[in-house]
C-alpha cells in the first residue's frame, strides 16, 4: 500500500463528478480496509483495557474481558472502585501538579532552545556547522540509560538531585537531538526565496527568524510539543533517578499503587485512563497544528 | 505572527510560573520536634535532632505506611527525621544510585545478593565497626547474624522482616468435612494427597508463571525439600556453590518434587498448567466454592492476593499448616526470606537509626499491624495479632532456620540459571540435562 493510492482514496471523492467519483471510492475500497485494520488492531489492546479496568480483580482474572463484554448484564463484574482507589489515593492531586510541574518546563525549555538550533544550523553560516548536525544527529542514537550515572554524578556534585531543575535540565538533554532534529527537518524546508526576499528587504536574523520562520514552523513545533509532553509525563526512569519517591509524581505514585508484591495490579487499568486525561487534553487542544506536522520535513521540495 | 507571539508568551508565563512553584514547593518540608533528643537509647547521648536520614527500600504503598508507622516512635524520641523512599525498581535504583555518588543512608535489601555486591564494590558499610556482635546476640538468633555475614566475615546488614515460607494453604471447612488430618511428615502428607484423589478432590494447586522471575515458586519448593533431606551444613554447601546441582544430594530433592508435581492426578490442569498458572492466582482455587483444590504450597504473603473478603484462620475461608518434616532426624527446618536493612553512609544520626533498627521495638508498631514477622528474637509472641502468632511461632521454634538459597546464590544462577532449570524440569526435559547446565552456568 502506497502513500500514492492512500492520498488518492483520501483527496480524490471531493469535488469529482459521477463515474469518476464511484471509480474513486471503488479504488479506495482496499486502503480503506487497510486503513480499518489498522485502527482495529491497535485500538483492541486499549478497549480491553478499559473494560478490564471496570471489572472486580476477580473477574478479570477468571475470564477475559470479552467474555465481560458478552455477558454485559452480569452486573457483579463491574465496579468502580479501580477508579476510585487511583483517583482518591493519598498524594494523588498532589502527584498531578507535580506531574504538571516537571512536564511543562521540561517541554517549553527543550522546544525554545531546539528552534534557535536548527534555525541556526539550517540557514546561518558557521564554520563547523556541518559537524555539529552530524554530532546531534549522532547523539539521537545514544540511549538515555547510558547516561544515568554520569549524569547522576554531576549533579550529586552540584546537590541539584531530587529537584525540579534537575528534572527539567535531565529531560532537556535527553529531548533536544530529537528535537532540534525535526525542527531542522522542518525548517530546511522553508523555500530558501522567501528568505532571500525577506534579507533583500533589509530584515536581519533575528527578524527573521521570529517574523517568519517561528510562525512557519509552528506545526512542527506542536507536533514536537505533543511527542515531548508525553514522553515526559509518562516517564518513570529518569523520575526514579533523578527526583526519587519523596515527593510524588503520577507515574510514581502509581507505580507504587500496585503494592510492594503488585498485588494490586488491577489498579493500574484504571491508572493508565487516568494519566491519559492530561496527554489527551494536551493533544486536542493541539491537534489542528498536529496533522500538519506530521508531514513535518517530509514534502521537502 | 500575532498567534505565534502569543504562543511564545504563554510557554513563558507558564515556565516562570511552575518555576516559582517550584520553589516555594522546595520550602515546604516539614519540620520535627523533639520531645527528648538526648534520653533515648538510640543516639549515646547526643543531640541529633534536626538531621535527616533517607532510607530507600522496594516496600511501597501499605508496607511504606506501615514502615513510616514502626519509625515513629524513633522520631519522636530522638528529633531525627527518618524519611523513607520506596520503589517497585528498587534493585536497579539502589545500583544507579550508589554508583552516582548518591547512595541513600540506609538500603532495605529483600534479598542479601545484592547487599553483597554492594558490600564488594564498597557501598556497604561493614556494621562490626559499629556493633559489636555480643551486643547483636540480644536481638537476633545466632543463625540470622550468620545470615547476614560476608564470606570475609564481616557483618552487612541486620535483619528487619521475615517471610516464612514453608507453609501450605488449605480450606480448613472441606479437610473438617471430609475428616483430613493435618499431616506431619512427607509420608502423611502423600497419603492424604492420594486419599484427596480417591475422594474426588484434586490436591494440589500449583502456578510457577511470574514474567521474568518465573521458576521461583519451583526453586522454593526445592530449597524447601533439600533443607528436609540433607542436614543443613549439605545445604550451605549447596548454596556457596561447593555441591554442584548435578550431584545425588540434589537430585533426590528433584525426585521428591516430581513426586507431587509430576503426578497428573494431585495437580489441578495437570503438570502443564504449572507454567502457566501466575503464581498469585495459586491460591485461588482453594477459595472457590467448591474448591478445585486443596492445597497450596505458598509464603505467607499470599494472602495479600486472595480475593477481597477471603478470612484467613482455623474457622475461615482458608489457613495454613508448616510443611511437614521428611526425616525426622532433621527436625522442623524452616525456609525464610526477608528484608535486611544496610548502612551506605556513616553519620552519627545513621548509626543512631541502625541502632533502632537493630532492635525488636522497631518493629512493634508495624507487627501490631499484622501481616508481619520479624526476625528479632526479643520480640515476645504476645505483640503479635492473633492471626501472625503461628507465622511466628514457626520461625521461633524452628530446628534450623536458613534463607532461600536462590537469594543468595549468584545473579546468574539464583534468578537465572536455577529458574530456567525449574521450567525445564517442568516441561519434561531430564535431570541429565537440566542440573549440568545449572552448574556450568555458576560464576567462577
Amino acid at each position: 500500500m502506497s502513500d500514492a493510492t492512500l492520498k488518492k482514496a483520501i483527496v480524490k471523492p471531493s469535488g469529482v463528478a459521477g463515474e469518476n467519483r464511484t471509480r474513486a471510492l471503488i479504488a479506495g475500497i482496499p486502503a480503506r480496509l487497510f486503513i480499518l485494520a489498522i485502527i482495529v488492531i491497535w485500538t483492541v489492546p486499549t478497549v480491553g483495557l478499559l473494560v478490564s479496568s471496570f471489572r472486580t480483580p476477580q473477574a478479570i482474572a477468571n475470564t477475559g474481558w470479552w467474555n465481560g463484554l458478552a455477558r454485559f448484564t452480569e452486573w457483579s463484574q463491574w465496579t468502580l472502585a479501580n477508579y476510585e482507589r487511583v483517583l482518591f489515593a493519598d498524594q494523588m492531586a498532589n502527584a498531578f501538579f507535580n506531574s504538571l510541574l516537571i512536564t511543562i518546563p521540561s517541554t517549553v525549555i527543550p522546544i525554545t532552545i531546539a528552534a534557535f538550533a536548527a534555525y541556526a544550523i539550517a540557514w546561518m553560516v558557521f564554520p563547523g556547522r556541518k559537524i555539529v548536525f552530524v554530532i546531534i544527529v549522532g547523539l539521537l542514537i545514544v540511549p538515555l540509560q547510558m547516561a544515568l550515572i554520569p549524569v547522576l554524578r554531576v549533579y550529586t556534585r552540584h546537590d541539584i538531585n531530587g529537584t525540579y531543575l534537575g528534572m527539567w535540565l535531565a529531560h532537556t538533554g535527553f529531548g533536544l537531538p530529537l528535537a532540534t532534529y525535526m525542527l531542522y527537518g522542518y525548517i530546511s524546508s522553508i523555500p530558501k526565496s522567501i528568505l532571500e526576499s525577506a534579507h533583500a528587504d533589509g530584515a536581519t536574523p533575528w527578524m527573521m527568524f521570529t517574523r517568519l520562520v517561528l510562525p512557519l514552523s509552528i506545526p512542527a513545533i506542536a507536533s514536537f510539543s505533543i511527542f515531548q509532553f508525553l514522553w515526559v509525563w509518562n516517564d518513570l526512569l529518569v523520575a526514579l533517578v533523578f527526583f526519587g519517591t519523596r515527593r510524588p509524581i503520577v507515574t510514581t505514585r502509581l507505580a507504587e499503587l500496585v503494592g510492594s508484591r503488585g498485588q494490586t495490579w488491577h489498579v493500574l487499568t484504571a491508572g493508565a485512563f487516568v494519566t491519559m486525561v492530561v496527554p489527551l487534553i494536551i493533544f486536542f487542544s493541539l491537534q489542528r497544528y498536529f496533522v500538519r506536522g506530521m508531514m513535518a520535513g517530509s514534502v521537502k521540495g | 505572527m500575532r498567534k505565534s507571539l502569543r504562543f511564545a508568551v504563554t510557554a513563558l508565563v507558564m515556565l516562570v510560573l511552575s518555576a516559582s512553584l517550584a520553589m516555594a514547593g522546595a520550602q515546604a518540608e516539614r519540620t520535627v520536634d523533639a520531645t527528648n533528643p538526648t534520653g533515648n537509647p538510640w543516639t549515646d547521648g547526643q543531640d541529633l535532632s534536626g538531621t535527616e536520614v533517607v532510607l530507600f527500600g522496594a516496600w511501597v504503598d501499605e508496607d511504606a505506611t506501615r514502615f513510616e508507622a514502626a519509625m515513629q516512635p524513633f522520631i519522636e524520641q530522638t528529633g531525627i527525621n527518618a524519611v523513607y523512599e520506596g520503589s517497585g525498581d528498587f534493585e536497579a535504583l539502589v545500583t544507579v544510585r550508589a554508583e552516582g555518588g548518591d547512595p541513600p543512608d540506609i538500603a532495605v535489601f529483600p534479598q542479601p545478593g545484592l547487599m553483597t555486591d554492594l558490600y564488594d564494590q564498597g557501598h556497604v558499610i561493614d556494621l562490626r565497626n559499629w556493633f559489636d556482635e555480643s551486643d547483636l546476640l540480644a536481638s537476633y538468633d545466632q543463625s540470622w547474624i550468620d545470615m547476614s555475614r560476608h564470606p570475609a566475615g564481616s557483618i552487612m546488614g541486620v535483619w528487619y522482616r521475615t517471610n516464612v515460607k514453608s507453609l501450605v494453604w488449605y480450606p480448613p471447612a472441606v479437610f473438617e468435612a471430609e475428616g483430613y488430618e493435618i499431616p506431619t511428615t512427607w509420608d502423611e502428607l502423600l497419603a492424604l494427597s492420594d486419599r484427596m484423589v480417591a475422594d474426588g478432590y484434586t490436591p494440589w494447586s500449583i502456578g510457577m508463571e511470574s514474567a521474568g522471575a518465573t521458576g521461583w515458586v519451583g526453586t522454593d519448593w526445592i530449597e524447601d525439600i533439600m533443607l528436609r533431606i540433607h542436614p543443613p551444613e549439605v545445604y550451605d554447601a549447596w548454596v556457596a556453590g561447593d555441591l554442584p546441582f548435578d550431584s545425588p544430594e540434589v537430585r533426590e530433592a528433584f525426585e521428591y518434587l516430581a513426586e507431587i508435581w509430576k503426578n497428573p492426578d494431585y495437580v489441578l490442569g495437570g503438570a502443564g498448567s504449572i507454567l502457566t498458572v501466575p503464581f498469585g492466582d495459586g491460591a485461588n482455587p482453594l477459595v472457590t466454592d467448591p474448591p478445585r483444590a486443596l492445597m497450596h504450597r505458598q509464603a505467607s504473603f499470599i494472602t495479600g492476593f486472595l480475593p477481597d473478603g477471603t478470612t484467613v484462620g482455623p474457622d475461615g475461608d482458608i489457613n495454613f499448616f508448616y510443611l511437614p518434616q521428611i526425616r525426622s532426624e532433621l527436625g522442623d527446618p524452616v525456609l525464610v526470606a526477608g528484608d535486611i536493612l544496610s548502612a551506605m553512609v556513616d553519620r552519627p544520626e545513621v548509626r543512631a537509626v541502625m541502632n533502632y533498627l537493630a532492635t525488636g521495638e522497631s518493629t512493634r508498631a508495624w507487627l501490631e499491624q499484622g501481616g508481619f514477622v520479624a526476625p528479632h528474637s526479643d520480640v515476645p509472641l504476645s505483640w503479635y495479632p492473633a492471626e501472625d502468632r503461628p507465622y511466628a511461632e514457626i520461625v521461633q521454634n524452628a530446628d534450623v532456620v536458613r534463607f532461600d538459597a536462590s537469594d543468595l546464590m549468584p545473579g546468574a544462577v539464583g534468578t537465572g540459571s536455577f529458574w530456567t532449570a525449574m521450567v525445564d524440569f517442568v516441561s519434561g526435559d531430564s535431570l541429565d540435562d537440566v542440573l549440568p547446565a545449572v552448574d556450568a552456568s555458576w560464576p567462577d
